[in-house]
């Protein structure tokens, strides 16, 4: 195995900062986030689950897409291009899982996103595999593992005295050149993927539940905030809007941006008019899980949760996903 | 404990079992430990309801939900509530702003020990909490603790206050700069039933819907400024916050400047008008 000493990681890590964009855990005022960093210094090493998915910075949470530039009846867009290399470093294998599930919409179907599409092409990503499942994770129910090279570009696991390096795409290869790697006998043991076990019921099965008195009982728990699509390495949902930022005589200058939008909140599905097409707290819920095993699988392929966990520790009034999934599975088995 | 627990099934099956209510709003199990909240319709589900020093939600903010009728034509729900000292407090705003009618509302209060979050530790309001007994409530459960009330000394607050003014600036940028505007703050928030949020408008008139700086300062800000006299303390907006930012702090600074001077306090009697209203009074005391 290809082996990396941590301070040969360091300092890889300290020269990586000078030269791209360099994102990876840190804490946050006791909130293990995913940040940019200067250098290696506050990079965490050992961790759980980073509260928030690291989605932000592949498709962030507000994106300036385009400036306008209106003088008289002239008016100008430039397009905003992000330019310098960025690599997130010390990514759960959900967060890549993550990515690849947003990629199936966004980069797999016509017609393409631009604007993630250069997020994506401009970052390289470097995972730090779980040693074990953590609180509410369920990965390898739904396809991934707390140690899976899927979706990364390197990942590295904890062995004595350093990480293991696996390098699993021709980008991650190419981002190797100043860390110092050594070779060492045998491979680095597997992680615990000692989680729980979630059933996954078919998309027809979900559909044979649409009219479930289940999505009642949980949606009315519901406070329609937005915390659980936030926090979720998948949801991809946005708006669009224009915001002006300075007005002068003769020059108005706008921005065009994009912004994260959930499905839980209220006002979600109005339209023009006012009229609210998913008014009732049940059945925004229900959609949220229907996107994940039923929708979203049958329309783009993956399915829309990859099992990290985070919705179910974050929601304050205990919506557990697992829960609803094995209410499904039970309930389409008769 | 146990015996509260007991005492609110029994509470809730009989006013189902009469029809004296249509749904009981109180707490049940969780899978992953601690309680939630519970809805009860049927005298036959009373059994799911339990009491618990983890039932920390504010289950008034759900009587927004109960404000209308199931199908048109309809009478709204009659509902039924459990609430601690603190939640009851709500009901009071509530009724003094017109929000529910007292007469399709049945408060079950209980007394309260306090309390605990995950770890077991008594939450910070806990602590200082004087009032262990509901200020309003219809069916009584349990009877006030004897506990020993830690002062107010508001150590954290005064720390702050304490602050150059730079520095307090900066101290609130840092908080809020961790803010992800998923508005659970405010969505869990008895207080905060406004149709169309000013922050969240469709044409950004106050605040883009970008999720950066001023944006989430000002929503912060302008929530606790519309909250100043109305905010009960029920803290339920920085228990549900994902960031932990500290909003306490804010909440207990508007509700100190309120009391020292108009002598107000939101949700303490039955009779409160809101403090808009009493200020306009004439011949009012306050």
């Amino acid at each position: 195995m290809k082996f990396v000493t941590q301070d040969a990681l360091r300092v890889w890590l300290d020269q990586l900062a000078q030269e791209v964009d360099l994102v990876a855990p840190r804490d946050v005022e006791g909130h293990v986030l995913y940040r940019p960093v200067a250098s290696s210094a506050g990079v965490l090493f050992e961790y759980q689950r980073p509260e928030m998915s690291a989605k932000d910075y592949l498709f962030p949470a507000t994106e300036v897409l385009l400036q306008i530039e209106q003088r008289g009846k002239e008016m100008t867009l430039e397009e905003i291009v992000p330019e310098r290399k960025q690599v997130l470093f010390g990514l759960r294998p959900c967060d890549a899982h993550g990515a690849a599930v947003i990629d199936a919409l966004f980069l797999q179907q016509e017609p393409v996103d631009a604007a993630y599409r250069r997020q994506r092409e401009r970052t390289t990503m470097v995972g730090l595999a779980c040693p074990r499942m953590w609180e509410g994770c369920f990965c390898t129910s739904v396809g991934g593992a707390p140690d899976a090279a899927d979706h990364l570009d390197l990942l590295l696991r904890e062995v004595d005295g350093g990480y293991a390096v696996q390098v699993v795409t021709e980008k991650g290869a190419a981002l190797l050149a100043g860390l110092e790697l050594q070779e060492k006998k045998g491979e680095p043991p597997p992680s615990q993927a000692d989680g729980e076990i979630v059933p996954v019921a078919p998309p027809q099965a979900w559909r044979t539940l649409f009219e479930d008195e289940m999505w009642q009982r949980h949606g009315e728990r519901c406070l329609s905030c937005r915390i659980c699509t936030y926090v979720c390495p998948a949801c991809r949902c946005f708006d669009v809007v224009d915001r002006v930022t300075s007005v002068q005589p003769g020059l108005t200058c706008s921005e065009r941006i994009r912004v994260w939008d959930a499905c839980t909140s209220t006002n979600y599905r109005r339209a023009a008019g006012g009229h609210n097409s998913r008014p009732t707290k049940p059945g925004r819920i229900r959609n949220r899980f229907f996107c994940k095993f039923c929708y979203y699988p049958e329309d783009f392929g993956p399915l829309g949760c990859v099992g990290c966990g985070r919705c179910i520790v974050s929601c304050p009034v205990d919506i557990d996903i697992t829960e609803v999934m094995r209410g499904v599975a039970e309930r389409s088995d008769g | 404990m146990n015996d509260i627990g007991q005492k609110i099934r029994e509470t809730a099956r009989q006013l189902l079992q009469e029809g004296q209510v249509d749904c009981v709003i109180g707490y049940e199990a969780s899978p992953r430990g601690g309680v939630r909240p519970a809805f009860i319709y049927d005298a036959g589900e009373a059994e799911r309801l339990v009491w618990s020093t983890r039932a920390v939600h504010n289950l008034a903010t759900y009587l927004h939900d109960k404000k209308k009728p199931a199908r048109r034509g309809e009478a709204p729900p009659r509902v039924a509530v459990v609430v601690k000292p603190c939640d009851s407090r709500t009901i009071n705003v509530l009724l003094a702003e017109g929000q529910i009618e007292r007469e399709r509302t049945t408060v079950i209060g209980v007394t309260c020990d306090g309390m605990v979050d995950e770890s077991g530790a008594p939450l910070p309001r806990c602590v200082h909490c004087a009032e262990r007994t509901p200020v309003v409530y219809d069916v009584l459960i349990g009877s006030p603790p004897d506990v020993d009330v830690a002062a107010d000394d508001d150590a954290d607050l005064a720390h702050v206050e304490a602050l150059p003014p730079t520095e307090r600036l900066a101290f609130w940028l840092h908080e809020f700069d961790r803010c992800i505007r998923c508005y659970a703050c405010r969505q869990v928030c008895p207080g905060c039933y406004c149709t169309t949020c000013m922050f969240e408008r469709d044409d950004g008139l106050w605040v883009d819907a970008g999720v950066e700086m001023p944006g989430k300062y000002i929503f912060h800000l302008g929530r606790a400024l519309h909250l100043a006299g109305r905010c009960v303390g029920c803290d339920e907006c920085e228990r549900v916050c994902p960031m932990g930012l500290p909003l306490r702090l804010l909440n207990r600074r508007l509700a100190r400047e309120v009391e020292t001077l108009y002598g107000y306090r939101a949700g303490r009697e039955e009779t409160l008008a809101p403090l808009l209203f009493e200020l306009g009074e004439e011949g009012s005391p306050i």
